[in-house]
């Protein structure tokens, strides 16, 4: 095989179908959570003075509409609703489509206000292949190479978020990023009682730098781990930073973190339950590759 | 019973069924993830915000000088007694961070400033209404990365809001 057949063949390693089911689930049923409890300041926007609506070169591009009360209310309600109906997993293509459209212009009502925010890259590409995967169901013991294609983009794109940031920094702030006091800034900015401690302690924040943007520009080699229990230990280590980024600045990536659930071997709680069955294997790649 | 898992297992069973692609499947994916690919990559090597969802993910990608203040921005209304009633913190549905966005706009057009009196008093009736709006930035001294304590409050604009009786 080429080496072209194989990178190609990276990206289609069959995903059991049970995975990206759960997968699904949770990823729809965020949205209701993200539009009403953690990101509410995008529907606030409806009440907005249209004249601070500052139009992004995708809303010029395609003429999206003026985010109006009536818009962005019409917008919500549509979203709320097609995201439900995929949450289903009923007419997956037709729900995750809508849904992802959908999704897609809310963001955009999100950021064309003088903000924008880089927290679900992963998120909005893990809407935009859900539906490429068709039928798929929880109790499904199939592996699927279009489940895997998803799978393997979603894992891409949470990798590039870290990865990229770290080219953004070195872009806009100069290779001497890592030597100023971005850290005391967001701290004394956002700091909470578990954070602001550390102004005091001299050449905390400055070493966290350097292992901030260390992590971001090795991120590539976490497309490598293969194996499921790695993967499990990789997403612990994920959420375990963006916990702890939390607990500091009160940030979190909370579209971006269920994007990294994507990476969990999730039909692995099915597979436990019904001990008696033999069990497929799911680690081809892992075994192809050792 | 104990679980059996994959480690356990020596053959591949009859229900392991993958569910293949066809070639021309596969290439569609592949050139659109391509595609999508080349634009994120581009948009982080020479766009910047407006180009979302293609941007650079630029949080906290700004070197701030360890000697320079530290900046906080507030948009503020300010009542007939003087007293300060925030504007920047979800009351008239903007973000901190999207008013700092926006402010070198707000300063040159501040009668941008006054619309949000009115949406002010839409979500708060009962509150005072309000006289004026400014934008106040505060700077806290750092001495070589580590805060002093000390900060300055900076007016950047103030708007004061026309009388009901002079608005046409």
């Amino acid at each position: 095989m080429s080496w072209v057949n194989r990178f190609a063949g990276w990206f289609f390693v069959p995903v059991p179908l049970a995975r990206v089911a759960v997968f699904r689930l949770i990823a729809y049923l965020f949205i209701p959570v993200d539009v009403f409890v953690t990101t509410r300041w995008v529907a606030a926007h409806a009440g907005v003075p249209t004249e601070y609506y500052q139009p992004l070169l995708i809303g010029d591009w395609l003429s999206l509409p003026t985010p109006t009360t009536a818009v962005v209310d019409t917008v919500k309600w549509l979203l709320i609703g097609s995201a439900l109906l995929a949450a289903t997993g009923k007419a997956p293509r037709i729900w995750g489509t809508t849904t992802f459209l959908l999704y897609f212009e809310w963001m955009v009502i999100a950021m064309s206000y003088g903000k924008v925010d880089h927290d679900r890259y992963a998120f909005l590409v893990a809407l935009a292949v859900l539906p490429t995967i068709g039928v798929a169901r929880w109790r499904d013991k199939r592996r699927s190479e279009a489940a895997g294609f998803a799978v393997a983009v979603i894992f891409i794109a949470v990798m590039l978020t870290y990865f990229l940031a770290a080219w953004a920094k070195i872009r806009f702030g100069g290779w001497d990023w890592v030597n100023g006091s971005t850290l005391t800034r967001a701290v004394l900015r956002r700091g909470t009682d578990l954070s602001s401690w550390t102004l005091d302690v001299p050449g905390l924040l400055h070493v966290s730098q350097y292992l901030m943007i260390g992590f971001e520009l090795l991120s590539p080699l976490m497309l490598l781990v293969l194996r499921d229990r790695a993967r499990i230990a990789l997403v612990i280590f994920l959420l375990g930073f963006h916990l702890m980024v939390f607990a500091g600045l009160r940030i979190i990536f909370l579209p971006h973190v269920v994007a990294i659930l994507s990476i969990l071997p999730w039909e692995r709680l099915h597979r436990q339950r019904s001990s008696t069955e033999v069990i497929p294997r799911s680690d081809d790649l892992a075994a192809a590759a050792s | 019973m104990v679980a059996v898992t994959y480690r356990d297992t020596t053959e591949q069973v009859a229900t392991d069924q993958v569910v293949r692609l066809s070639a021309g499947a596969r290439l569609i994916r592949l050139i659109v993830a391509a595609a999508i690919l080349a634009l994120t990559l581009a948009g982080t090597v020479v766009s910047d915000d407006e180009a979302f969802p293609f941007g650079p993910p630029r949080m906290y990608a700004t070197r701030a000088d360890p000697d320079a203040p530290v900046s906080s921005t507030r948009v503020v209304g300010l009542t007939d007694d003087g007293a300060e009633v925030p504007l920047s913190g979800g009351e008239v549905g903007l973000r901190r961070a999207e008013f700092e966005g926006q402010v070198p706009r707000l300063v040159t057009n501040p009668e941008l400033l006054g619309l949000l009196a009115a949406t002010y008093a839409d979500n708060h009736p009962d509150a005072e209404s309000l006289q004026a709006v400014a934008i106040i930035v505060r700077r806290y001294e750092l001495d070589d990365g580590v805060r002093t304590g000390a900060y300055v409050d900076d007016v950047l604009v103030t708007y004061p809001i026309p009388d009901p009786e002079d608005r046409p």
